[in-house]
C-alpha cells in the first residue's frame, strides 16, 4: 500500500485529505468528526482513508480493556467504578488509535455486541457474557464504512445503531442480548464513510436522509484531470516501483522513510489536537454562521455545529493560529452540500464572496432584466368607475360569468 | 335623524349583509367577484394581465391563496383580499385606516344602538377588527390599528399597492358583511384625495404560471475577470457545477447540453435553428438570455455565438463528463414532493403479481414449518441449542432439529415498465422532457427494466427496448423529436408486441398522451382503432395506466375501459406528476399483493 504522504494529491481529492486530517485531530482531542466521501468509482476514496491508518497516533488505555477505557476517565462496565489506585494496579498500555471497518457481512451482533459464543459453549465452564462489537471497540478511534449507501439499504438495523452513535458527541450505544443485563456505554468514534451515489441503491441522502445528515462533512471526489497526475498515480502503482522501492535523492527508500513520514504526521496530529482544545471560534464568526442558518433556513442545527468545528479544525491543519472567515468559507461546501440543494449552496457561497465590479452596485446588466418582468402599463385601466354607494344593489356583485360577454 | 337618512342607513345595513351572503356563496365556490365597478374581492392573490392586449382585466390566481402569499399563513382561506383600483394619485393609508375605523364603528353602532352606552365594549370590538385588517397603498402600509395612530411602514419597490388600495382582512364567513362597509369607506377616501376610481373591465380566474427562475442572478462564472482588489478568487467548482446541472435539468443530459451549445458554435453546419431547438427542448429563449447575461453567449453579425468563456464551459463539461453525469443522475433519483395532489385517479384494476424472494440476513426464524430448506443461521442456532441443552438436561452439547434457526426471506414485486409516449407535435418541449425524465427516474431508482415506445407521424417506434442501462436509455431518449400526428393504435400494437417478445416480469404499460388519436391503423376511424388495439393489452394480461389531460377524459375513459386499465388525469403533464403517479401505482400493486 502506498503510504499516506506519497498519495497523489490533486484538486479533486484535496478535500478528502483535509477531512482525514481534520477528523483524526478532532478524534484524538476527544470530539468526533464524521465525514462521508462520495464519488464515482476509482477516485481513490477508500485508498486514501485506509492509508490514514498508518498516520494514526497512539492512545493510552487501561491494560487489556476491549472498550478502550481512558485511564483518566474509565467508562466501561468493568472499569468505570474503579478508583485511580485500582486502575494503576491493572496498568496502562499504549495502542494505536483504533481503525475498524464495518463490512457488509456485519450484523447487529458484530457491530454492537453479542453473546460470547466461545465462552457460552466452553465445555468445562460455560458462561454467558457479552462480547462488545466493532463500535464499542473503536472507542476513541475511527470506524470506516465502505459503500454506506448499500449498508443503509440492506441493513436498516445497523443504520439505526449508527444513528444513535453519531447522533450526539459523544455518541452512545446500548448493547442488548436476551438474558443478559443491558450494557450502555458512551462511544467517541468518528465515522468515515465512502459511497458511490451512482450505483445501487443510489445516494445515501435518498435512502436514509437522517443518516446522511449525521455526517458533519461530505466531500464529492473529483477525477484527476491532468495528464501529469494520472501518470504519477500510475507510476506509484506500478508493480516494479512497489517492489524495488523508489529512489529519492539517490538514496533507496527501504520503508524507513515511510515510517519517518508517518511519525511526522503523528506528531503533528498530537500537536494540532492540543491547539484544537484551546482554540475557539471568534464571536463574530459564530454570529456569521448563525445568520446563515436563519437567512437560508438551514434545516439542521448540526450543519452549524459542523461549520464551527470544521472552520476551527481547518485553520489548525493549515497551521494558522487564528480562525478567519476564509476558513468558514472553505468548509461551507463540505458542511452543507448534503444538507441543502445546489441552488441555495451557490447562493450562500456567492453571497459572502467578494463581489467583482460587474456584480457591484454599478452593475446595470442585472437590474435591467429585473424590471423587465413587470413592465408597467401606464393606462391599464381606461374607464372611470362609479363609487359603491352610487351603484344599485343588483349591480353590486359581478362574477366572471356576468362580466364576460358571451 | 330625518326619515330619509334613516332609510338610507337601513338599506346600507342590508346592502352589506346581502353582499356578505353573496361573498360567502362565491368564495365557497372558489371564485372571486368584482364588487361594484372598481373593487375585486377574493381569497386569492390577484394579478394584472399585461400579456393580454385587453386592458383593465384582473386575473384571480386560483393557485395562490391570499393568506399564504402575502402573510405567510400555513392554512388557506383565512384571509379576504380586497383590491380597490384607482387612477394615478396619492392615497394616504392613514386616511384610509381612519375612514375604515370610523365606518366599522358607525356600522356597529347602527346595528346595535345600545352600544352607544357601552363605549368600552364598542371600542374593543372595533379595535379587534382594526388589528385584523391590513392596508397598503402607494404611500405606505400597516394594520388599521397602527395606521390609525399614524404608524406607517414604507412599501418597497415590488410590493402591491401601486395603483390600488390593497387590503387583507382576516374575517370569518359570518363577518363578510364588513367587506362592503370597509370598501365603501376606502372608496370615499380615494375620491376625497382627488383620484378617480378605475373600472375593472373583467375578472378572469386562472392559475399563475410558475415564474421561470433566473439562475443568472446568482451563479457566478469563475472565469469572469476580476478588477476589484479585495476580490477573492471564486470557488470555481460549485458555481460551474450548478450551472451545468441547471442546463442538464432543462436539456436532459450532458449530451444534449453539448448539442445545445453546438447550436451556438461557429461551425455553421452544426448549428440548429431556434425553431428546431424549441421543438426538442421547449422554451430555450429564456435560457439563451440567461447565458448571455453570464457572458457565455454573445450577439455577433453572424448571429449568437459562444464567447471565449462559453467555450471554456464547453471544455469543462467535456473534461468533467463523468462527475457531471453522476451528479445529474443523482438529481434524477430525487423523488419529488407533492404526493397525490397534482392528479386524479379514475378506475381500479387488480391483477395478480408474481414476486421475487431474497434472503434477509438480519432476521431469523425458528420454526420453518417442518421443512429443512432455507439458509441456516448458525450463531442463533448454537445459542438456542445451548439454552435447550440446559433445559433438556443433556450431558453434552447437542443440536436438535427444533434448535435450528433460519434466515428470513424478503419478497419484492418487480414491475417492468413500458412507457408509451405520444410524440406528436403537441408534446414538444416540456412535456417531452417530462416523459424522458420519468423514464430516467425509473431506471435509476428501481431494480426493474424500462422500455420506451413512441408514436408520431404515421408510425410507432421502439426508442428504447427493455433495459436497466441508463446510457442506453438516455441515448434512445435523445432521439425523440416530437412532430406530426397521433397514431395511438400503432403505438399500442408496437408496445404490446415489444412486451410480448421481451422477457419481462409483471409488465406495466404507461400511456402518456395529451391528445386524441387522429391516424387510423385498420379502418378509417382512428379512435375506434385505438379502442380495438387497447383490447390487446387486456388480452395479454398487461397492466395499463393512462396519463392524460382533463379535456380528453371521455375518450381516455373508454380506452382504459377496453384495456382494463386505470386512468390518471393531470392538470399538467409535468415530471413530478408523472413520477408521483407511477410511484402511486407501484405502491398499489404492492399493497394488493400483500392483501392477497
Amino acid at each position: 500500500m502506498i503510504p499516506f504522504y506519497r498519495l497523489e494529491r490533486y484538486e479533486g481529492n484535496e478535500a478528502l485529505f483535509e477531512l482525514v486530517l481534520m477528523s483524526i485531530v478532532s478524534t484524538y482531542a476527544g470530539e468526533p468528526l464524521h465525514f462521508h466521501a462520495e464519488g464515482v468509482r476509482g477516485t481513490g476514496k477508500t485508498t486514501i482513508m485506509r492509508a490514514a491508518r498508518d498516520i494514526l497516533p497512539a492512545i493510552k488505555r487501561i491494560k487489556g480493556c476491549v472498550y478502550n477505557c481512558d485511564p483518566a476517565a474509565p467508562h466501561c462496565p468493568h472499569h468505570r467504578n474503579l478508583s485511580a489506585e485500582e486502575i494503576e494496579k491493572i496498568g496502562v498500555e499504549e495502542i494505536p488509535m483504533p481503525f475498524l471497518e464495518i463490512s457488509h457481512s456485519a450484523k447487529v451482533g458484530t457491530v454492537a455486541g453479542s453473546i460470547d459464543l466461545a465462552k457460552l459453549t466452553d465445555v468445562s465452564n460455560p458462561e454467558a457474557s457479552l462480547l462488545p462489537g466493532i463500535i464499542p471497540q473503536a472507542h476513541r478511534g475511527i470506524i470506516f464504512v465502505d459503500e454506506i449507501n448499500r449498508l443503509a439499504d440492506t441493513s436498516p438495523e445497523i443504520t439505526d445503531i449508527l444513528l444513535d452513535v453519531m447522533g450526539n458527541k459523544p455518541g452512545h450505544i446500548q448493547i442488548e442480548e436476551a438474558g443478559l443485563p443491558v450494557v450502555d456505554v458512551t462511544v467517541n468514534v468518528s465515522v468515515w464513510a465512502a459511497s458511490n451515489p451512482d450505483e445501487e441503491p443510489g445516494p445515501l441522502d435518498e435512502i436514509r436522509r437522517q443518516l446522511s445528515d449525521r455526517f458533519d462533512m461530505v466531500c464529492y471526489m473529483g477525477r484527476p484531470d491532468s495528464v501529469d497526475n494520472i501518470s504519477h498515480i500510475l507510476k506509484k502503482n506500478s508493480y516494479s516501483y512497489k517492489r524495488i522501492g523508489n529512489e529519492e535523492n539517490g538514496k533507496k527508500n527501504t520503508g524507513y522513510r515511510d515510517a519517518e513520514e508517518n511519525i511526522k504526521y503523528q506528531k503533528d496530529i498530537a500537536k494540532w489536537a492540543e491547539t484544537f482544545v484551546k482554540t475557539d471560534l471568534p464571536d463574530f464568526l459564530r454570529n456569521f454562521i448563525a445568520r446563515l442558518y436563519i437567512k437560508y433556513n438551514l434545516e439542521s442545527i448540526r450543519a452549524t455545529e459542523a461549520l464551527q468545528q470544521g472552520a476551527v479544525l481547518y485553520s489548525i491543519i493549515k497551521r494558522r493560529d487564528k480562525v478567519t472567515i476564509s476558513d468558514v468559507h472553505h468548509v461551507i461546501p463540505m458542511a452543507l452540500k448534503h444538507r441543502i440543494d445546489g441552488d441555495t449552496l451557490v447562493r450562500i457561497i456567492n453571497d459572502i464572496d467578494g463581489r467583482g465590479v460587474k456584480d457591484g452596485i454599478l452593475s446595470f446588466k442585472g437590474k435591467k432584466t429585473q424590471k423587465k418582468g413587470e413592465t408597467a402599463v401606464p393606462d391599464y385601466f381606461q374607464q372611470d368607475a362609479r363609487p359603491l354607494k352610487d351603484i344599485s344593489r343588483s349591480e353590486l356583485i359581478n362574477t366572471e360569468k356576468t362580466l364576460t360577454p358571451s | 335623524m330625518d326619515r330619509q337618512t334613516y332609510v338610507d342607513r337601513q338599506t346600507n345595513v342590508d346592502k352589506a349583509i346581502s353582499v356578505g351572503n353573496y361573498l360567502n356563496l362565491y368564495f365557497g365556490q372558489n371564485q372571486g367577484i368584482r364588487l361594484g365597478d372598481s373593487v375585486v374581492v377574493s381569497r386569492k392573490a390577484h394579478a394584472k394581465m399585461p400579456e393580454k392586449r385587453l386592458k383593465g382585466q384582473i386575473k384571480i390566481l386560483l393557485n395562490r391563496d391570499a393568506g399564504k402569499t402575502y402573510l405567510d399563513f400555513v392554512e388557506s382561506d383565512q384571509v379576504v383580499h380586497i383590491d380597490i383600483y384607482h387612477k394615478p394619485g396619492e392615497i394616504n393609508p392613514c386616511d384610509v385606516a381612519k375612514a375604515v375605523f370610523k365606518a366599522v364603528d358607525q356600522y356597529f353602532l347602527e346595528k346595535d344602538p345600545q352600544l352607544q352606552y357601552a363605549e368600552d365594549e364598542r371600542f374593543k370590538i372595533v379595535a379587534g377588527y382594526a388589528n385584523k385588517i391590513f392596508i397598503s397603498t402607494n404611500q405606505g402600509k400597516g394594520t388599521v390599528y397602527d395606521l390609525f395612530q399614524n404608524i406607517m411602514q414604507p412599501i418597497s419597490e415590488d410590493e402591491e399597492g401601486r395603483d390600488h388600495i390593497h387590503m387583507l382582512a382576516r374575517l370569518n364567513q359570518e363577518e363578510y358583511y364588513l367587506i362592503y362597509v370597509i370598501t365603501e369607506a376606502a372608496e370615499e377616501v380615494v375620491l376625497a384625495s382627488g383620484a378617480k376610481l378605475a373600472k375593472v373591465r373583467n375578472i378572469v380566474h386562472g392559475n399563475q404560471k410558475q415564474a421561470e427562475e433566473s439562475f443568472a442572478g446568482y451563479i457566478k462564472i469563475p472565469w469572469k475577470s476580476f478588477k476589484g482588489q479585495g476580490a477573492t478568487p471564486l470557488p470555481a467548482k460549485e458555481n460551474v457545477n450548478q450551472l451545468v446541472l441547471k442546463l442538464a435539468e432543462k436539456f436532459g443530459g450532458v449530451h444534449e447540453i453539448d448539442e445545445f451549445l453546438e447550436s451556438y458554435s461557429t461551425n455553421i453546419f452544426k448549428r440548429k435553428g431556434i425553431e428546431q431547438q424549441k421543438k426538442k427542448w421547449g422554451d430555450v429563449e429564456h435560457y439563451v438570455q440567461q447565458l448571455e447575461e453570464l457572458d457565455l453567449i454573445k450577439n455577433t453579425l453572424v448571429g449568437k455565438i459562444l464567447t471565449k468563456k462559453g467555450m471554456q464551459l464547453k471544455e469543462f463539461i467535456i473534461n468533467h463528463k463523468c462527475e457531471i453525469e453522476s451528479e445529474i443522475r443523482r438529481n434524477i433519483r430525487k423523488v419529488p414532493s407533492g404526493g397525490m395532489s397534482g392528479f386524479r385517479k379514475l378506475g381500479k384494476v387488480e391483477k395478480k403479481a408474481s414476486c421475487v424472494k431474497l434472503t434477509n440476513r438480519n432476521k431469523t426464524i425458528n420454526n420453518l414449518d417442518n421443512t429443512w430448506a432455507g439458509d441456516l443461521a448458525v450463531p442463533e442456532t448454537i445459542i438456542q441449542a445451548r439454552k435447550n441443552c440446559f433445559l433438556r438436561n443433556d450431558d453434552h452439547f447437542t443440536v436438535r432439529r427444533k434448535d435450528l434457526h433460519y434466515y428470513d426471506k424478503k419478497s419484492y414485486i418487480p414491475v417492468d415498465i413500458c412507457l408509451l409516449v405520444d410524440a406528436s407535435g403537441s408534446m414538444a418541449g416540456d412535456k417531452r422532457q417530462a416523459a424522458c425524465y420519468l423514464a430516467e427516474h425509473l431506471v435509476l431508482t428501481g431494480k426493474e427494466k424500462v422500455a420506451v415506445v413512441t408514436f408520431q407521424e404515421r408510425d410507432s417506434k421502439v426508442v428504447v427496448p427493455f433495459t436497466r442501462n441508463h446510457q442506453t436509455l438516455s441515448k434512445g431518449l435523445a432521439t425523440i423529436t416530437p412532430a406530426g400526428l397521433t397514431p395511438l393504435a400503432q403505438g399500442i400494437v408496437a408496445a404490446v408486441n415489444l412486451i410480448k417478445s421481451s422477457n419481462v416480469r409483471n409488465p406495466m404499460l404507461v400511456l402518456i398522451t395529451d391528445g386524441l388519436p387522429n391516424v387510423p391503423l385498420w379502418s378509417v376511424d382512428a379512435k375506434a382503432d385505438a379502442l380495438e388495439a387497447a383490447t390487446y393489452i387486456a388480452k395479454n394480461n398487461i397492466r395499463l395506466i393512462g396519463i392524460g389531460v382533463e379535456s380528453n377524459k371521455s375518450f381516455l375513459e373508454k380506452l382504459m375501459d377496453k384495456g382494463e386499465g386505470v386512468l390518471y388525469l393531470v392538470d399538467d403533464l409535468n415530471r413530478d406528476n408523472l413520477i408521483n403517479i407511477v410511484r402511486h401505482e407501484k405502491k398499489n400493486i404492492l399493497q394488493t399483493a400483500k392483501m392477497a
